[in-house]
């Protein structure tokens, strides 16, 4: 663990971004981390070891005028046996510790306590369910702290793949299989995911936001996702009608609203930090923006430009904030 | 041509009689094939028994009929080194391609 | 071939055609060699120009100089274009112009087949880029996986463009690399055993059978993909059973092999490089050679390790990881043999040298961020981010390009006649190194911080901005660099120095004749007495004991040269129309096929008959034709294992009837099996007639295997009419996918066959083949028998195992 603590406070600030492969908040992270550490300090060896002596061989051996042929050696089978056997034995080092993490990693089947979080890859957005649990939600979601999280990997159209660096590896998502990764949070906090396998025009723009929160907090979480939509009332009244009333309820589910399955479900959609998978924060101007022409925001997205004035947009925007 | 290379039974040749053999062989293996898969008692073991009657109809076409038997080593490398990696990868991807949970909409 | 007698003067033009019809009918190793280089170095400078776009878009937060859709046309026409278009075809400039002159032969085994090779190469080329023209650049990623290649998800012709330019790259490199290991194996100088074949030449030949063997499972993928697109097959299909895996395993069984053909060249040309400015030789040769044998070997059983996020299960992920491990080792030791040929040696520094130098230490870099992506669980952090496009920058600039670069500043004077300006190659050359490290060492940062790839933007908050600015102002300070290169090299035809034969007191043997050679490469056959055969001739051996000069050997016959051909220029010609007609319109296919076919018959009938080169045995003691066609043989092993492996693998997936065993036919394929195991008793009876002279039986059993053959065919159409009566078609589901493409191809296989037969058919009859000509029928034997045991093969794997 040392080599990552010290790359971390070495690099100050600069290794912690939202992103980064370095910071460990799982047991999977953990484990990778300190096989990264491993192998990274046999690299190291290994490089200082061939730039000393090609460094020094450089410059020690250079022609000079008048410098005699050097011997004209053809090789010598100890140092080669040496120079093959050193190496497989560095490689055996990094090996033992690889195959044990692997077989603690990359298992498919779901441990008997874990929560299942369905992840649906779409283009160009996440789905979020828990089965048994009756939530369902888009782009952005919330699992305990210190529980295993079995994620069950899907995808009706093509490859994606489902990452959250701070929790460490990934896994894609491949159409007609069903892959799964368990990681375990250990700190509460809000993490970044991003998909990681080409998918197309808007394959940038398709991250997601997980939060790992208290077991309380989760519970408290779980429930006011069960329940169906709360709005602001009054204040939002127009702009529900406009979303009641226009090709919104084609793709989106509202509950107690509308039952659209082509998009993201938005019954909560107010009480997440981001829109578009994580293209704008969730604020009243880029929603507004969002709602009357998507496809300039976010090349190849499949929701159309709207005709709405400002003043609907800003309804619209208003209403969909409001649903905490 | 003084490579150290070259086959043991170089510029050998089979004759006639040998490919009338191999031809006769040919045809009482493949009818073997076609028996087999009627013959009840033989149903646990068929798939290496087909297995292992078509490789010898494969091996006695290559040797005798494409005249590896008597070609140089080098034939044999090339020939052979293809074979077996070919013949690996098969086997991988066929492997590969059960070991998986299969989710079906 | 019919020939032209060429006088021993040496630098005597032997060529009849000038000027640019010269060069489009050229079949001489050289100038194939140039027209590779130029064109290849114009590719390079295209995907250059594709990547500074790129890194232009990337250097700040949510720039918006390119859209979306234009970036990932961009990122895929980038890798398509360096890997396909300028890093192959550059090492096979090397290959084309220096290894005949390495093992003291004056051409390759098969003249045309090169010029062929290169025209082919040009029409992919020049197709993919059409695409641009067209507007739909392909944008689904250099390898692009299935299913975003599927109509449904992109309906535009942009994944054909690539698909088709792709196969036609695959046949120009097979095709070379069937010509290139004849060549090696049977035209070497007497003498020149394996074993003393220059490092450079075992690299060549190491690689060329990587291509025959590893192209083969792409070109079935990219078949698939076609089908898919074109025919409604279901092989990508997941509503069907398709597994999206499958393409990814063909790529990468192809793929990985394919860094290999990438950067073993470069290996090969700094184990040249090195000892000669070390003044010593290259320390372990033996080791080196088996090592290269290892590494393309192991090669083949590695590509899982490009799919560790895709869920291959543990047992999977760890057995591919112990093996990339393993790889490691014989390429470590090739590290440390540079090393200690370096060490004690007496080294003189060139801008050659620089770039080999670089080589060892910049592929070092590669190769260790190499063994962290070899660790599943560490791997699963870098896959699809920056990490990995750092990596495999390293090994493919650092590695490929670099010893391109070596290559070209050390065979320069060997091909132009003129020296590079050294105080320019000095500058360039830290201007290429700098840019280059400033380009891709902070890439590692952005990995670990999680910078994915293929991404046309990203946010501020990633923190993402720092490193991707650096790396973009590294872009273009390489950039400079190779344009410096390029100066360099457009001022060395007017300035540079004229270069003597040895300009570096070489080891090998392409320094013993001029600088740039003759036409027919070598007045005389040069003698070989060891490895670094021509510095023993200089400085003798151990003992300084030089060996007894030979006496003048010329050639009792003169020296032939083979003659200009315009055939393969027109072949690629109607294959790059066919090509465009596939997408545009029906009449230009066909008449491009057509074009195709009168082109191939033309080449093939073109130098029927010598008597002059009857005879084309060389060092193996095997015809060169003979050789050439079980190498074929041997690629061919891997298209049929792929298209079998295929229907197994989907054995018994099928979503909807009807299946094997509602439909097949086992006694009628039982007769079909026996009549085609015929044929072959027939053909060998045939060739046995042949080799005796006995034009009469020859025909008899030639017309026999013939009617055989047709028969089989005849049972075939058969069959597929009574299944498309029975409801099974290509489309139905996917055991009509994997059934019809597999054995449709083995039937175009068999009439490819009787056409061939059928040909020397004629030919006999209207009385053109004589004993001297049993070769040909021995290798269409070949080619028969061997589509007779595919189909062994088929007949039990399909219809028999239950």
């Amino acid at each position: 663990m040392l080599v990552p603590a010290a790359a971390v406070s070495a690099g100050g600030c600069a290794w912690d971004g939202p992103m980064s492969t370095l910071i460990a908040r799982s047991d999977v992270a953990r484990d990778v981390l300190d096989l990264y550490a491993l192998i990274t300090w046999a690299s190291i060896v290994i490089a200082v070891v061939v730039f000393g002596v090609l460094g020094y061989a450089l410059l020690r051996f250079r022609d000079r005028p008048g410098a005699p042929l050097p011997p004209q050696t053809q090789g010598h089978p100890w140092l080669e046996i040496a120079w093959t056997i050193g190496p497989a034995l560095i490689l055996l080092l990094i090996a033992v510790p690889t195959v044990q993490v692997v077989f603690r990693t990359q298992i498919q089947a779901k441990p008997p306590d874990a929560l299942e979080v369905v992840v649906r890859g779409h283009q160009w957005w996440w789905e979020f369910s828990y089965p048994g649990l009756d939530v369902v939600t888009a782009n952005e979601f919330v699992v305990p702290a210190g529980r295993p999280v079995y994620f069950a990997l899907e995808g009706p159209d093509v490859l994606h793949s489902f990452w959250v660096p701070k929790f460490g590896g990934k896994r894609d998502v491949v159409p007609g299989r069903r892959n799964a990764i368990t990681v375990v949070p250990d700190t509460p906090g809000e993490y970044w995911g991003q998909c990681a396998e080409f998918c197309g025009a808007s394959h940038a723009n398709m991250g997601f936001r997980v939060v790992v929160a208290t077991p309380a907090d989760f519970d408290r979480w779980l429930a006011a996702q069960r329940a169906p939509a709360v709005d602001a009332g009054a204040a939002v009244a127009a702009g529900k009608a406009l979303f009641a009333g226009s090709a919104c309820v084609g793709c989106h589910t509202v509950r107690g609203v509308s039952t659209g399955v082509l998009g993201p479900d938005l019954t909560h959609f107010g009480s997440r930090r981001t829109l578009g998978a994580g293209l704008f924060p969730n604020a009243l101007e880029p929603l507004a923006e969002w709602v009357r022409d998507a496809p300039r925001l976010k090349p190849g997205v499949k929701m159309p430009a709207f005709a709405y004035t400002d003043e609907q947009a800003r309804a619209l925007a208003a209403y969909l904030l409001s649903l905490e | 041509m003084t490579d150290p290379d070259r086959g043991p039974a170089d510029g050998g040749h089979a004759d006639l009689r040998t490919y009338l053999v191999v031809a006769g062989i040919l045809t009482v293996v493949t009818a073997l094939e076609f028996a087999v898969l009627y013959i009840r008692a033989l149903t646990p073991i068929v798939v290496p028994l087909l297995l292992v009657m078509s490789a010898g109809k494969f091996a006695l076409v290559v040797l005798f009929f494409m005249h590896l038997r008597y070609d140089t080593r080098a034939l044999w490398w090339i020939f052979g080194g293809a074979l077996v990696v070919a013949t690996g990868l098969v086997v991988a991807l066929t492997t590969l391609s059960g070991d998986f949970l299969v989710y079906r909409r | 071939m019919s020939a032209t007698r060429v006088d021993a003067l040496p630098h005597a033009p032997a060529h009849a055609v000038g000027g640019v019809r010269g060069w489009l009918t050229t079949v001489d190793h050289k100038r194939i060699g140039i027209l590779y280089g130029v064109s290849s170095f114009a590719f390079l400078l295209i995907g250059g120009l594709e990547a500074l776009i790129i890194r232009a878009q990337l250097a700040q937060p949510n720039l918006g100089l390119v859209s979306a859709e234009f970036y990932n046309a961009l990122f895929t026409m980038h890798g398509t274009t360096m890997v396909f278009l300028a890093i192959m075809p550059l090492n096979a400039a090397f290959f084309n112009y220096m290894v005949p002159l390495m093992i003291g032969a004056r051409d390759v085994a098969f003249p045309r087949l090169n010029a062929l090779s290169f025209w082919v190469f040009l029409a992919g080329g020049l197709f993919l880029n059409a695409s641009f023209l067209f507007r739909t650049p392909p944008d689904v990623g250099w390898f692009g996986y299935a299913n975003l290649t599927l109509r449904p998800f992109t309906p535009s012709p942009s994944v054909d463009f690539w698909n088709i330019s792709l196969q036609l790259l695959g046949l120009s490199s097979i095709i070379a690399g069937v010509n290139f290991i004849a060549t090696i194996l049977n035209m070497r100088a007497p003498g020149m055993t394996l074993m003393r074949m220059p490092l450079f030449v075992w690299m060549t030949l190491i690689v060329q059978f990587l291509v025959v063997f590893a192209f083969p499972p792409i070109t079935v993928g990219l078949i698939f993909l076609a089908f898919d697109r074109f025919f409604g097959t279901h092989f990508y299909n997941v509503a069907a059973g398709g597994d999206l895996h499958l393409w990814q395993h063909l790529f990468w069984i192809f793929g990985h092999p394919e860094v290999y053909i990438l950067i073993l060249p470069a290996f090969g040309i700094v184990s040249e490089v090195i000892p000669t400015f070390a003044r010593k030789p290259l320390f372990g040769a033996p080791v080196m050679i088996y090592s290269g044998i290892l590494i393309a070997f192991y090669g083949f059983g590695v590509w899982g390790h490009h799919m560790f996020a895709a869920g291959m299960g543990p047992v999977a992920d760890a057995a591919f990881a112990i093996a990339t491990m393993l790889i490691a080792i014989p390429t470590g030791v090739k590290i440390f043999n540079w090393l200690a040929t370096l060490w004690g040696g007496t080294i003189r520094i060139t801008t050659a040298f620089r770039f080999a130098a670089g080589l060892i230490g910049l592929f070092t870099i590669g190769g260790l961020s190499g063994i962290m992506h070899s660790s599943p669980p560490v791997d699963l952090q870098q896959h699809d981010t920056y990490f990995v496009v750092a990596h495999m920058h390293y090994v493919l600039i650092g590695g490929s390009l670099f010893g391109i670069f070596a290559g070209l500043h050390y065979w320069w004077p060997k091909m132009t006649g003129r020296l590079l300006d050294e105080r320019l190659g000095r500058l360039y050359f830290w201007v290429m190194f700098v840019g280059f490290n400033v380009t891709f060492f902070p890439q590692h940062f952005l990995g670990a911080l999680g910078m994915p790839r293929r991404i046309y933007t990203y946010s501020a908050e990633t923190g993402w901005a720092l490193w991707s600015l650096v790396s973009t102002i590294g872009a273009f300070i390489l950039g400079v660099g190779v344009a410096l290169f390029a100066v360099n090299a457009l001022r060395s035809f007017r300035h540079g120095t004229l270069a003597p034969a040895d300009p570096w007191d070489g080891r090998t043997l392409e320094w013993r004749t001029s600088s740039p050679p003759p036409p027919h490469d070598f007045d005389e056959i040069p003698p070989v007495y060891s490895r670094d055969t021509f510095w023993r001739e200089k400085y003798g051996d151990r003992h300084g004991t030089k060996p007894v000069p030979r006496p003048p050997q010329p050639e009792a016959h003169g020296i032939h040269m083979p003659d200009p051909s315009v055939w393969p220029i027109v072949a690629a010609a109607g294959m790059l129309a066919a090509a465009f007609g596939a997408l545009l319109q029906v009449a230009l296919l066909v008449a491009g096929v057509a074009v195709t076919v009168v082109a191939l018959f033309a080449f093939a009938l073109e130098h029927h008959r010598n008597p002059a080169h009857a005879d084309q045995v060389g060092e193996l003691g095997v015809d060169h034709r003979k050789l050439a066609m079980w190498v074929f043989l041997g690629s061919e092993c891997f298209f049929f294992g792929t298209l079998i492996a295929t229907y197994l693998a989907y054995k018994g997936r099928s979503v909807v009837g009807p299946t094997p065993e509602e439909i097949l036919n086992i006694p009628l394929t039982t007769l079909s099996t026996f009549d085609l195991l015929m044929s072959s008793l027939l053909m060998v009876l045939a060739l046995a007639a042949a080799q005796r002279g006995d034009r009469r039986q020859t025909r008899l059993w030639l017309g026999g295997t013939i009617v055989f053959g047709v028969i089989f065919l005849g049972f075939q159409a058969y069959e597929f009419i009574e299944f498309a009566h029975e409801g099974l078609g290509l489309r139905t589901n996917l055991f009509g996918s994997t059934f019809f493409v597999l054995t449709g191809f083995h039937g175009a296989h068999v009439a490819v066959g009787v056409t061939w037969l059928a040909t020397l058919l004629v030919l006999d009859l209207r009385g053109k083949l004589d004993v001297a000509d049993a070769p040909k029928i021995e290798i269409a034997g070949l080619y028969w028998h061997f589509v007779d045991v595919v189909w062994i093969a088929i007949f039990t794997l399909v219809y028999l195992v239950p």
